[in-house]
């Protein structure tokens, strides 16, 4: 009857996917037949991003490129997963840096080292490291890079007398200083939602989360310098002189609107955040340098950043690779995304090119912005992103609450995203030393 | 026969024919009213506030007190069109499509298969209504990515049917259905028809359907907000951002990442223009959720 | 229990049924089949990961259900919401009921606007309205904050983890009053007048009529919007989802399905997530098919 039919459909349908889910994924091809039109599909969230992919497509009739709008995140890296093993990945497609090893160890993201021997100069070597996790082949180009810089209101700074801090130390002073002069302000938050900026905080300490040798991964999440950022930024919320509400909330906006928080340790492509959360403040902003540890010191680290990668199981690689190359090398393209997308290329041409002439629109008081910034560019901290990198992120976002809502110290935070990372990479395989 | 509801107090609707009409009372019942008019502003609070947002610029958003609107609201509009060519609009089409064409169709299914289940006495009756029951215990997420990939492989992804198809079947539904069929439709009639010589399809068509109207509106209004407002479905089975739903829109535009400020304005603006459609609808509809049992003949 | 049509034939209700059956096998037990499957399997890693058949997808057998049974996080989850469900669902029916009974009173006024109002929040999805409401939570862009700390109060935390519990019931409560209320009500419309006419003869006040007939009336629909709500409730996720980036107060595992959510969207660990999913969906089967059959009968009762 009907039910020996479903359970004989349910059978059938079972045995397919099965079949399917067990074979493992077919191969990639890609046309040299350049006579036959292209067409590429891309997911990105860079904003305007199809005034600059417009660009291309007029001037490259055979390879067209439609780009898809998509939300940045772990969602979207899942998405993307989810879609090449299913067999429809987009053919291009924008990956974080620290997104780039688990894009890789999944097989989606393809090795393009053929294709780009004549790209690698245009980028510094720790950039470029990030695309080839320290190995010899290369899975995506750099597009944008995030070192970080304190930005800070220059007009309350001098409404209540403060100076600019050169080290961490003195920055802790200031944030005492600031409680006392203006209660309800606070020179700064700490984000627990935010792995990035506080990954960021810890390369600047010289933090080296993951290593390889040879074949094993070495974790060290919890090392001295992790433990002390940690340690010195709870050491601030505990005592209450350091807000400790996340960013990007409308709380935060509002907080950087009415001036009750001071300043931001962000990263250069700030002015966009601050142009479009708190548009009436223009003008009033400058960076400085990060605090440093040691008086003297130059120093900092990376927030965010991203490449543009191929996926593997795309037909039309080499097409591929080349827009890739063109929309982040390209004068024209990469003017296009600084001033379409307001990101900071982290191609060499372009950070002393003439869209970066000028100071961006927010900034306008400040002249040597982008000098400033690419010379700060230039002391960013190398990194090797691991395979697991979500999932460190995910456990820094509930540790790090916990630590807050329950003032414990902060370093046993880091303790906790040590032991996460390490269990998920054991589970699954992983050889992994510690140490 | 039935005024619609309204706050006269004379005649009632849902009423057995032959029954007295209440006795007419002049007065308000006060305390009731009040109650209600409370609940009414609690749940319009925050649809309120919105309305207000959506009329302040960006700069103002984070300036000015909560409550106070301000003149934005058309440029907001504006700049909302403008985003990627009116790319809005298109969500909103596609959320048309996706709820319209996919409630018909499932109200479609729950009434024919709630009909069967209460109208109809069969073996595994009981067996097969407790299975489809147990599909509302089964989250959405963990249906997401498995239906994904499943999707894939008859290559279907990332089509207005990937989002569609999955949508038909709504256990509630049936649900609905089958308590609604069990009540409006008369066993005589149907007994009847079949000794005129009806077909059994026939004889839905024109005998349980006509009764099962208001059942069926609801049914298609529920499955209608369902998909509405589904973010997970779509969000995984749609790539290309111009087959988006309002909701997988939105949230593009919310979930900006770091180095770009979340669009603010416009989602609220877009949030705000989303839930216009659907209380259009709901206004529309309204009066079929009017309870008429009876179609004349005698109740149970 | 429905009559026997006089000359219904035998195979006819196995075809009308038959499209919803096909889809029913496809879209919900076919995955679910699928989930069931991942949840053996595992991935295993030779060497670093990076190159290309570095990553394998292995049976592991029981391994990830183990993984899931030992995980205390889960079981913290689950009690959460549970004590979460069991304010949230008395509430929200309770606030329900007494919206559908007032709009039955006889001389109320502006009943229809009442209705309509307290019927909108369904339509807004349930991002938007944590949106909405975290716009509200938060002291700074908050109204209510602005009007509490005007009137000389000092300002009321919504946020913190104690707190954080009723400002989601709150969202829940707000979003789905109104859905329960209409189905209240409609049970109630249906209910005959006549009957309301010999208690008004006896005297008898409203409230009365409402407590002894009015309610005991419609008992079927309250106890399938119970049994509907704490499902939906044990499947809570958006709301505390859409909350969590604002405040320190929720973790990313706050219920069990954020949980599921993050191994499977964040994590990209499919296999525990597909094992937490089918252990979750056990515990609401047992439960709710437990409670359902207790009330069978009540809730059944009109299908004669």
């Amino acid at each position: 009857m009907k039910i020996h039919k479903a359970a004989k459909l349910l059978a059938v349908t079972l045995g397919v996917s099965l079949l399917a889910a067990g074979c493992s994924s077919g191969s990639t091809g890609s046309t040299t037949n350049t006579n036959e039109k292209v067409e590429l599909t891309f997911w990105t969230w860079v904003p305007n991003i199809d005034k600059v992919v417009s660009i291309w497509n007029a001037a490259h009739p055979n390879i067209h490129v439609t780009a898809s709008k998509q939300a940045q995140g772990d969602d979207e890296m899942t998405k993307v997963l989810t879609a090449a093993k299913a067999g429809n990945p987009p053919d291009l497609f924008q990956a974080e840096y620290q997104a780039l090893p688990t894009m890789v160890s999944n097989d989606v993201a393809a090795d393009i080292k053929k294709q780009t021997a004549s790209v690698k100069s245009h980028f510094a070597d720790g950039v470029w490291q990030q695309v080839t996790l320290g190995t010899d082949s290369v899975y995506g180009i750099p597009q944008d890079s995030g070192p970080m810089m304190l930005y800070y209101r220059a007009d309350l700074f001098t409404k209540y007398g403060l100076t600019v801090p050169k080290t961490w130390d003195e920055f802790a002073t200031l944030a005492a200083t600031v409680r006392q002069k203006a209660p309800q302000s606070y020179l700064t938050t700490f984000s627990s939602n935010d792995p990035g900026w506080f990954a960021g905080l810890a390369e600047q300490a010289g933090s080296q989360w993951w290593s390889v040798s040879g074949s094993t991964w070495k974790v060290n999440v919890n090392d001295a310098a992790t433990k002390k950022v940690a340690d010195y930024w709870g050491n601030l919320v505990n005592t209450g002189v350091i807000d400790k509400q996340p960013m990007y909330t409308p709380e935060w906006n509002k907080a950087l609107n009415d001036g009750t928080l001071l300043a931001w340790p962000s990263a250069v492509w700030g002015p966009g955040v601050l142009s479009g959360n708190a548009a009436d403040t223009k003008g009033k902003w400058m960076i400085a340098p990060m605090p440093q540890w040691n008086a003297g010191d130059n120093k900092t680290g990376s927030w965010g950043g991203s490449s543009t990668a191929i996926a593997a199981k795309s037909k039309h690689i080499d097409a591929a690779v080349q827009f890739a190359t063109w929309l982040n090398t390209d004068p024209q393209a990469t003017s296009a995304l600084v001033t379409q997308g307001g990101i900071y290329p982290a191609d060499r041409n372009a950070q002393s090119g003439p869209a970066l002439a000028s100071p961006p629109d927010f900034f306008s008081n400040q002249t040597d912005f982008y000098p400033m910034a690419k010379q700060i560019a230039d002391t960013a901290a190398g990194v090797t992103w691991g395979p697991n990198v979500n999932v460190t992120y995910a456990s820094y976002k509930d540790a790090f609450a916990k630590a807050i809502t329950s003032k414990s110290a902060f370093g046993s935070a880091i303790d906790t995203m040590q032991q996460a990372t390490v269990d998920d990479m054991k589970k699954n395989g992983f050889t992994v030393a510690t140490g | 026969m039935s005024t619609t509801l309204s706050t006269t107090p004379a005649r009632r609707t849902g009423s057995t024919p032959g029954t007295a009409a209440r006795p007419v009372r002049r007065g308000t019942a006060l305390l009731p009213t009040a109650v209600l008019l409370l609940g009414a502003l609690y749940c319009l609070l925050p649809v309120v506030w919105v309305l207000v947002a959506a009329t302040k610029s960006r700069a103002k958003l984070f300036n000015s007190f909560t409550f106070s609107p301000s003149g934005s609201l058309f440029t907001n509009i504006g700049d909302l069109s403008a985003y990627y060519d009116g790319l809005y609009w298109r969500w909103m089409l596609n959320t048309a499509l996706y709820a319209g064409v996919g409630a018909l169709l499932s109200a479609a299914l729950s009434g024919l298969s709630g009909y069967t289940l209460a109208k109809f006495e069969f073996p595994g009756r009981a067996f097969l209504f407790n299975v489809l029951l147990a599909g509302v215990l089964v989250p959405g997420i963990t249906l997401a990515i498995p239906q994904y990939l499943l999707i894939s492989k008859v290559g279907l992804a990332n089509t207005y049917w990937s989002v569609l198809l999955p949508s038909i079947i709504s256990p509630y539904g049936i649900y609905l259905a089958r308590i609604y069929s069990a009540a409006a439709i008369p066993d005589t009639l149907i007994e009847a028809a079949r000794c005129d010589g009806a077909g059994e399809w026939r004889i839905f068509r024109t005998v349980a359907v006509p009764s099962m109207l208001p059942g069926l509106v609801t049914v298609f209004l529920f499955q209608f907000v369902a998909i509405w407002n589904n973010f997970l479905l779509p969000f995984i089975m749609l790539g290309d951002d111009r087959k988006f739903p309002l909701t997988v829109g939105l949230y593009t535009m919310l979930a900006q990442g770091n180095t770009t400020p979340a669009l603010y304005t416009l989602v609220l603006t877009g949030s705000l223009l989303s839930i216009v459609p659907l209380v259009a609808l709901f206004l529309s509809l309204q009066r079929y959720w009017r309870v008429d049992l009876l179609t004349g003949a005698v109740k149970g | 229990m429905s009559t026997r049509g006089r000359t219904a034939p035998k195979g006819v209700p196995y075809v009308f049924l038959a499209p919803a059956i096909t889809m029913f096998v496809l879209f919900l037990l076919v995955p679910i089949g699928y989930t069931a499957y991942l949840s053996l399997r595992g991935v295993h890693i030779s060497g670093l990961g990076l190159g290309r058949g570095a990553r394998k997808e292995v049976f592991v057998g029981l391994a990830n259900y183990r993984a899931v049974l030992h995980d205390g996080e889960l079981w913290r989850s689950a009690l959460r919401v549970l004590v979460y469900g069991g304010v949230l669902v008395p509430s929200m029916l309770l606030l329900a009921l007494l919206f559908a009974l007032l709009l039955d009173v006889p001389r109320v006024r502006l009943a229809r606007f009442s209705r309509i109002a307290i019927f909108l929040p369904y339509a807004v999805p349930a991002i938007i309205a944590s949106l909405l409401w975290g716009f509200l939570y938060l002291p700074s862009v908050s109204p209510g904050q602005y009007l509490l700390v005007k009137a000389g109060f000092s300002p009321v935390d919504l946020l913190n983890p104690t707190s954080i519990y009723f400002s989601v019931i709150n969202i829940a409560v707000w979003g789905g009053v109104g859905f329960n209320m209409m189905v209240m009500f409609t049970a109630l419309r249906a209910v005959p007048q006549e009957i309301y006419e010999s208690a008004r003869i006896d005297g008898a006040s409203e409230v009365q009529i409402a407590l002894r007939i009015k309610v005991p009336m419609i008992v079927p629909a309250l106890i399938m919007t119970a049994v509907f709500s704490t499902i939906a409730t044990l499947q809570v996720f958006s709301e505390p989802t859409a909350l969590r980036p604002l405040t320190n107060s929720l973790s990313t595992t706050w219920t069990p399905l954020m949980k599921v959510y993050q191994e499977a969207f964040a994590r990209d660990d499919i296999y525990s997530a597909a094992a937490t999913s089918i252990v979750l969906a056990a515990m609401t089967l047992v439960l709710s098919f437990g409670f359902l059959r207790l009330v069978q009968k009540r809730a059944f009762g009109q299908d004669r």
